[in-house]
């Protein structure tokens, strides 16, 4: 089984070679997408070994996210797993994530912050933003997870051929989450744990999120 | 009637530009009729005004014929927009594919 891990990077250079290294020993192939960076990203990433490709201007984590997955389908990956740059995941848990599918259990898997391991939540974030992000999930997308907002995934071969991320900003979470109900795959969550080292998506950024997920469900 | 003038005169003024336009292949044959119609339909509009007063009068409402016309204007530009903001998002999306298609290209011939 070849399992590729897809991580997007932009302006990363702080984190990029700690985050390549910290995954290499858990997958086969390791690949940046670098979205055009106007740091040392790209070539830090190819120092630590990872494959690098560039996108020519910048156009989001969910776009850099489709053609990583783009290039490990070619590749011929069996598992893709999705990886932040900014190291607030634990490599070690890519092997939780893929258990799953490896065992025949699941076609893809979300990390999920809400199943037990503890994160160090913001406190605005625990309490205003991902309430208001269930409620949105939940009743408008028909999102049963617990976190509809976490990056960390695995996904099958079968998965990634089936899903396709339109929205080449941060609505691509619930967009895959939605895509995975409609498409009929079996789905599991696996606990992981998130380390925040900044705030991350504020409350505007949630608001845009769901502007851009019905925006793209009109011009379908 | 100095303001139906007006509003004759400008009405007038648009259809010459777009004429211009056409004239200069700015703008393809669909678009010029499209327009036509819509600032003829603006200029009957104008003409008829009294006629749309007794129209609405008819029909129970209190506001004027110009009113009308406002919000029917308003009306058509939110539509516009819309028309727009849809129309960039599809742009926007074959903006990001050739960018991918580019990165998966470039990274072969490395």
């Amino acid at each position: 089984m070849k399992i590729t891990c897809v991580i997007p990077a932009w302006n990363e250079a702080e984190n990029i070679s700690r985050v390549v290294a910290g995954v290499r020993p858990y997958v086969q192939e390791t690949v940046v997408v670098n979205d055009c960076s106007t740091d040392a990203t790209a070539e830090l990433a190819s120092n630590a070994g990872a494959i690098v490709i560039s996108h020519p201007i910048n156009r989001g984590q969910g776009a850099a996210l489709q053609t990583g997955d783009d290039y490990a389908l070619s590749s011929g990956a069996d598992i893709i797993v999705h990886f932040d740059a900014d190291d607030q995941f634990l490599a070690e848990e890519i092997k939780d994530m893929t258990a799953p599918i490896l065992e025949g259990r699941a076609d893809i898997v979300f990390g999920s912050r809400f199943l037990g391991k503890k994160s160090n939540f913001p406190f605005t974030k625990k309490y205003l933003i991902y309430p208001l992000a269930h409620i949105f999930t939940r009743f408008i997308l028909g999102i049963k997870l617990s976190d509809p907002q976490n990056g960390f995934r695995a996904l099958s071969r079968k998965a990634a051929e089936l899903i396709r991320i339109d929205n080449r900003e941060m609505a691509h979470n619930s967009e895959i989450q939605a895509k995975a109900y409609q498409s009929g795959l079996r789905i599991a969550e696996v606990p992981i744990t998130v380390i925040y080292h900044d705030f991350g998506q504020k409350l505007s950024g949630g608001f845009k999120i769901a502007k851009d997920l019905l925006i793209h469900k009109i011009i379908k | 009637m100095l303001q139906q003038a007006i509003a004759l005169i400008i009405i007038l003024f648009f259809i010459l530009r777009l004429l211009d336009q056409k004239k200069k292949k700015e703008i393809k044959q669909n678009e010029l009729i499209l327009w036509l119609i819509f600032w003829l339909s603006a200029a009957i509009a104008i003409l008829l005004i009294r006629k749309i007063d007794q129209l609405l009068s008819l029909l129970g409402f209190s506001l004027s014929g110009i009113s009308f016309l406002v919000y029917l204007a308003v009306l058509a530009l939110f539509y516009l927009v819309f028309r727009l903001r849809l129309g960039l998002a599809k742009i926007d999306r074959n903006l990001t594919e050739l960018a991918r298609q580019i990165a998966l290209n470039n990274k072969d011939k490395n």
